[in-house]
């Protein structure tokens, strides 16, 4: 036989985590460890910081698991948005720039060339990937910084040496093309 | 009324990406945050842009994480035994991971798939989802199985059995204890060399169900559990 349990359902495996069984706790960790590592090392950078972080946003997620709220978004989101604040959090606290504009292409590319995970199951998710995809270069650059590294505007003007409004339009513009495709999606959906 | 302070949704517009990603600081801030309160449409829109970033999130590649990190994550948490589970446990489990993931594939028109993608239509509800286990016991108080309940949205149930091989093959019979004493069978499935397991949508509501039973198509109990009173 040998089906393991991580056939469960996330919600279920995310309940006995926050109910403390030993099998699905396990289960849980093993599922979502390379998820919430992979948020960590993406906004930190060192690996050593990364793993302490990832280890705090599951013993956040173990403290809260009685308020996750389904409707409100996946176990998977909810665990990365755990991770993503838990990470910008340390290096706002940092004096140097948080990414190196020459890193984000490479990013870029993989977050929008990963198509296999996302085709079938998840299409809000391949929606914005392929709006991201096709967003131009300054705004896709703008919105990692803002919405990966939670760069400031003002923070993104100084890295790519354009002025303050210039900042915001890429911002604001690159997230409503990207929340229209989001949008798409959803009613695709139905 | 007119404030030289107050915000138009043109405005708010401009701001609202940054608002929705958490980068917006100071006075913008607390600005937008007081147009929100008093505008509806800003504030959906700013729930999608939300929700829009967080997708973004999910695109982020994952990462093998340090060899370790499990076991130091489940030390953190207070579960140091994994590593010496019994095997028949584990056997157990994985019995009970088909069922429950046959039922969780739909079998019954309950797929849990559609009930978590929904995205939120702003309702501030919280759900209140848990899972109580409890053990199904001879009356030799050996332990048989397993029982879970799952109080989240939708409610199931589940049982695992792992008797004595020489024990029974055929079929047995589940059955709920309500808190009132009223008992129910919620159903019957087969064991095999003494293997079996069997889910199914909860029939009670998760929090009234007190007990649970076990019983051979002769009414001979096999089995019972207990659920410790749901706080
Ligand atoms: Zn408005």
């Amino acid at each position: 036989m040998g089906i393991p349990a991580d056939r469960l359902p996330d919600e279920t495996l995310l309940a006995g985590f926050g109910a403390g069984d030993a099998d699905l706790s396990l289960a849980f960790v093993r599922r979502f460890q390379r998820v919430v590592f992979g948020v960590a090392l993406t906004v930190i950078g060192d690996p050593t910081t990364a793993e302490d972080v990832a280890q705090q946003a599951f013993e956040r997620a173990w403290r809260h698991a009685q308020v996750y709220d389904s409707r409100r978004g996946s176990v998977r989101a909810w665990l990365t948005t755990i991770a993503h604040n838990l990470a910008v959090d340390v290096i706002r606290v940092r004096t140097s720039a948080p990414v190196d504009p020459q890193d984000l292409p490479a990013l870029l590319t993989a977050m929008t060339d990963t198509p296999e995970r996302f085709a079938v199951a998840h299409d809000n998710a391949a929606g914005v990937r392929r709006a991201l995809a096709a967003l131009p270069a300054g705004q896709a650059r703008a919105v990692a910084m803002a919405g990966i590294y939670g760069m400031t505007a003002r923070q993104i003007a100084e890295v790519e040496g354009v002025p303050l409004g210039t900042a915001k339009t890429r911002i604001r513009d690159g997230m409503e093309k990207l929340r229209s495709a989001y949008l798409r999606e959803d009613v695709g959906d139905e | 009324m007119s404030e030289l302070n107050e915000m138009s949704c043109e405005e708010f517009a401009d701001l609202a990406a940054e608002l929705a990603l958490g980068v917006l600081t100071g006075r913008e801030r607390a600005r937008a945050i007081t147009h929100l309160d008093q505008c509806d449409t800003c504030r959906e829109h700013v729930r999608q842009l939300s929700l829009t970033g967080e997708e973004m999130l999910g695109l982020l590649p994952s990462r093998e994480p340090p060899a370790g990190f499990e076991t130091r994550v489940m030390g953190r948490l207070g579960h140091p035994a994994i590593a010496r589970r019994p095997k028949r446990t584990r056997r157990m489990l994985a019995t009970a991971a088909v069922a429950l993931a046959a039922v969780a594939c739909g079998l019954g028109g309950w797929g849990l798939r559609g009930a978590i993608s929904a995205p939120s239509a702003g309702n501030p509800h919280t759900a209140q989802a848990s899972v109580r286990t409890a053990a199904l016991l001879t009356a030799g108080h050996q332990t048989d199985g397993r029982i879970f309940l799952y109080n989240g949205s939708p409610q199931w149930l589940y049982m695992a059995v792992d008797m004595d091989a020489d024990m029974s093959n055929g079929m047995v019979i589940c059955q709920l204890e309500a808190s009132d004493g009223h008992i129910i069978t919620v159903g019957s499935f087969h064991l095999d060399g003494g293997y079996g397991s069997w889910g199914s949508p909860d029939p009670l509501a998760a929090g009234d169900v007190t007990g649970a039973r076990l019983i051979s198509l002769n009414g001979t109990v096999l089995a019972t559990a207990s659920f410790t009173a749901a706080k």
